[in-house]
């Protein structure tokens, strides 16, 4: 498989990745199935002192004791049979490291491509962004289709320290025979922030629920997630936030959208812990029925063992307005326009969270979900 | 006798290890000395009353509405993920609890209490049933409510003992609302802090009926509440106002549903409640609209007010839908007092610890003031005065 580098580069090369990278991003790394391909980042950041390598050069690198530390601590083996699959399967995957105080300007990209039919992917990505520091990363996923069913179950670490912000983007496209059982948690440490921007658009089922343990006091966390079921596809995501530390807040913010037979189900817990005095949570969860054979589903928990705590819950679940169809049809606009038009309304609050060519791109998607043409 | 149940099971699981996908009853040398609650003898007019009717016999009425559920299920698409609706499929009539609180009943041969409204009667008068547990006591009973069509009828329990008494209590309400009837009924539970006790109920709504619950739960050491109810005709409509008040060490476990089938259907269940101490709860709420229930509503509201830094409080508000044309929400308020509230009291004089009892008699007073009964609402008023 390593001999085929270069064409997959290649393959990368009429993708137009190095063009975007050259344009938006400090880095990217590019997985295909189970092998590193392609892996550059800027001089300048490089310069600063961040690393960004593939994880099995981090293992045996210069920074292996580091890896070692912090490598399948926050998702041990023993968390689920998915994350015990991945540690004893895993390959590739990204090592970030973000020294102390650097604020990296523009984001690194991991985009990852499951190409052989029948196979699984188990990348593993390590964050470590050190005191004050900042960083955006943003990771892709797609896939060709196949008639055979492809499992993804990489693993996301994530250690944001004191005073340091990290937001991790995701835009998953895979196709939709991929079984995505993705494990995703974040470790914050005091005022450290923590942000996720989520699109789900692929994938078969995806059982996907990023978490937060929020160690530190003044620790923040914010999810921002949109969730597109169409047809055969069985998509529950959301998100799961520990409350450890004094004066620690969230916010989740999803969006789901079914259509076409799709099962969206938005699914979360809030849990906060007797010493997470002063803590804040705040949950809303919108969801949009397209037709009646599909299926949207909320299930949020919250566990709460302090009085001193402030939590509230919103969620609500409808169908487009007769009456906006109505207006913008009245202006001209095609039915079928104008209900693609209100359901990229509807996804806004998570498309301007997303860098102007990613949040195009989510437009893109739920443009070509919402004609049926994917 | 031993009792061990699987109750409260959430119609879509969720994570296991949040421990809220069900509820546990396991007692040990629980004595049962009654298998009934006290009728009157003077019944409203309109009213009717059969006793020591066998359940299979009782619940036949629910027959129709199963075998429509059933139809409807057997076209139905996906159901959610974590689907446990197949676990009660053997019951006549969905209830909270679950079919592990009918195989109690059917064990001890519980016979079940029939009322029944009579055709197109507006029964003004409530129907009052009390049940007074002494120390040591322990009952099983079964009641349907049958209101038929056009009738509108009301039915007050509740269940109260000494203030240190212990005992068991168990109870099943099974409801059914013809075309255009209404039923309203209300359940306040003021029983000992020894007591377990466990209230569990079903309904089924035709065509334009109204199902309306006022429950408040106030007493007792471990306490589990289920309704269920099934909005199966057109414009149907339930409305749940629960309240409750969980001290020391009580425990504390609900599931509500609401199943809405008929078109235009509407459901509205709020809950209010105070924990204090070192007290337990667990609530579940589900709205959870079927396929062809076009053109539905529902709504539910939690707000819990937590006053100890003890407390545990799990909420699960779900909200379930096949059909697009609906409009469903749910919202959770949790937490202490606000600053502001507070703040804004003691600038009028009232110290904080005062404030704080205004706020929970405000908030089960809220609920309790909706009682139809003058008697039982002014009892409920001294309760709450007195634990304050």
């Amino acid at each position: 498989m390593g001999g085929s580098s270069g064409r997959h580069q290649d393959t990368f090369e009429r993708l137009g990745i190095p063009q975007a990278e050259r344009e938006s991003l400090a880095g990217v790394g590019a997985q295909y199935d189970s092998e590193l391909v392609y892996h550059n980042v800027k001089d300048e950041v490089a310069a600063q002192g961040v690393i960004y390598t593939d994880m099995e050069s981090a293992l045996k690198g210069d920074y292996a004791d580091m890896v070692h530390e912090y490598f399948m601590k926050l998702v041990p083996p023993t968390d689920h049979k998915f994350a015990a699959l991945h540690g004893a399967v895993w390959s590739g995957g990204s090592f970030v490291y973000v020294p102390k105080g650097v604020k990296v300007d523009i984001p690194l990209q991991s985009y990852f491509r499951l190409n052989a039919a029948g196979a699984g992917q188990f990348e593993h990505t390590l964050i470590i962004v050190d005191e004050g520091a900042d960083l955006h990363f943003i990771e892709g996923c797609s896939a060709p289709k196949y008639n055979v069913a492809n499992l993804h179950a990489g693993c996301v670490e994530l250690f944001v320290k004191k005073n340091a912000h990290l937001r991790y983007s995701t835009i998953e496209n895979w196709s939709k025979n991929m079984y995505n059982l993705n494990t995703k948690r974040a470790l914050v440490e005091e005022n450290g922030i923590m942000e996720w921007v989520s699109g789900s658009f692929g994938s078969h089922v995806s059982y996907l629920y990023p978490m937060t343990i929020l160690k530190g006091a003044h620790a923040k966390m914010e999810y921002t997630g949109i969730t597109f079921a169409g047809k055969g596809q069985n998509l529950d995501t959301g998100a799961k936030v520990v409350h450890q530390g004094p004066y620690t807040s969230s916010v989740i913010t999803t969006k789901s959208i079914s259509k076409d037979g799709g099962v969206g189900t938005y699914r979360s817990s809030v849990t906060i812990q007797k010493e997470a005095k002063h803590a804040k949570a705040s949950v809303a969860c919108d969801s949009l029925m397209l037709d009646s054979i599909s299926r949207s589903d909320t299930i949020p928990g919250m566990d709460i063992r302090t009085d001193d705590a402030d939590v509230g819950h919103e969620a609500k679940i409808g169908r487009i307005s007769d009456d906006a169809v109505f207006y913008l049809m009245s202006r001209g606009i095609k039915e079928a326009d104008a209900r693609a038009m209100i359901v990229s309304g509807f996804a806004n609050p998570v498309s301007k969270e997303l860098p102007l060519e990613y949040a195009v791109e989510m437009n893109n998607l739920i443009k070509l979900e919402m004609s049926g043409n994917m | 006798m031993d009792i061990n149940m699987k109750v409260n099971v959430l119609p879509a699981l969720t994570y296991n290890w949040l421990h809220v996908n069900e509820s546990s009853i396991v007692e040990e040398n629980i004595r049962i000395d009654r298998f009934a609650i006290p009728v009157p003898e003077n019944l409203p007019e309109g009213v009717s009353v059969e006793t020591q009717i066998p359940a299979d016999k009782a619940e036949e009425i629910f027959a129709k509405a199963a075998e429509i559920a059933n139809q409807q299920n057997a076209a139905n698409i996906q159901g959610p993920n974590g689907d446990t609706y197949g676990r009660n499929a053997g019951q006549h009539v969905h209830t909270g609890m679950g079919i592990d609180a009918d195989r109690l009943m059917d064990s001890m041969h519980v016979m079940t209490t029939v009322i029944c409204a009579a055709e197109n009667r507006k029964i003004a008068e409530p129907l009052v049933l009390h049940d007074y547990m002494k120390d040591g006591e322990g009952t099983l009973s079964r009641q349907i409510i049958h209101a038929k069509r056009g009738s509108e009828i009301t039915v007050v329990m509740d269940y109260r003992s000494e203030d240190a008494a212990a005992g068991f209590h168990g109870i099943s309400t099974k409801l059914y609302a013809e075309q255009d009837a209404t039923i309203h009924l209300v359940k306040v539970q003021m029983l000992g802090s020894g007591f377990v006790h466990f209230d569990d109920i079903g309904g089924v709504c035709e065509e334009n009926a109204v199902i309306d619950l006022i429950q408040m739960e106030m007493g007792a050491h471990k306490v589990w509440n289920g309704c269920h109810i099934n909005l199966l005709g057109k414009e149907a409509s339930f409305q749940d106002n629960t309240g409750y008040l969980c001290r020391y060490d009580q425990q504390y476990d609900m599931n509500y549903v609401a199943e809405q089938r008929g078109r235009k259907t509407q459901s509205e269940m709020i809950f209010r409640g105070v924990l204090m101490d070192q007290a337990q709860k667990t609530f579940r709420g589900t709205i959870d609209f079927r396929n062809g229930s076009c053109g539905s509503t529902g709504d539910e509201q939690e707000d819990t007010l937590l006053l100890s830094p003890d407390v545990i409080n799990r909420t699960i508000p779900l909200i379930l839908c096949q059909e697009e044309d609906v409009d469903g929400r749910h919202g959770a308020t949790i937490g202490q007092l606000g600053e502001d509230l507070l703040f804004y009291m003691q600038t009028r004089g009232i110290s904080a610890e005062e404030a704080k009892k205004i706020m929970v008699r405000a908030r089960l007073e809220s609920i309790g003031r909706l009682i139809p009964e003058d008697y039982l609402r002014g009892t409920v008023e001294d309760y709450i005065r007195k634990i304050l």
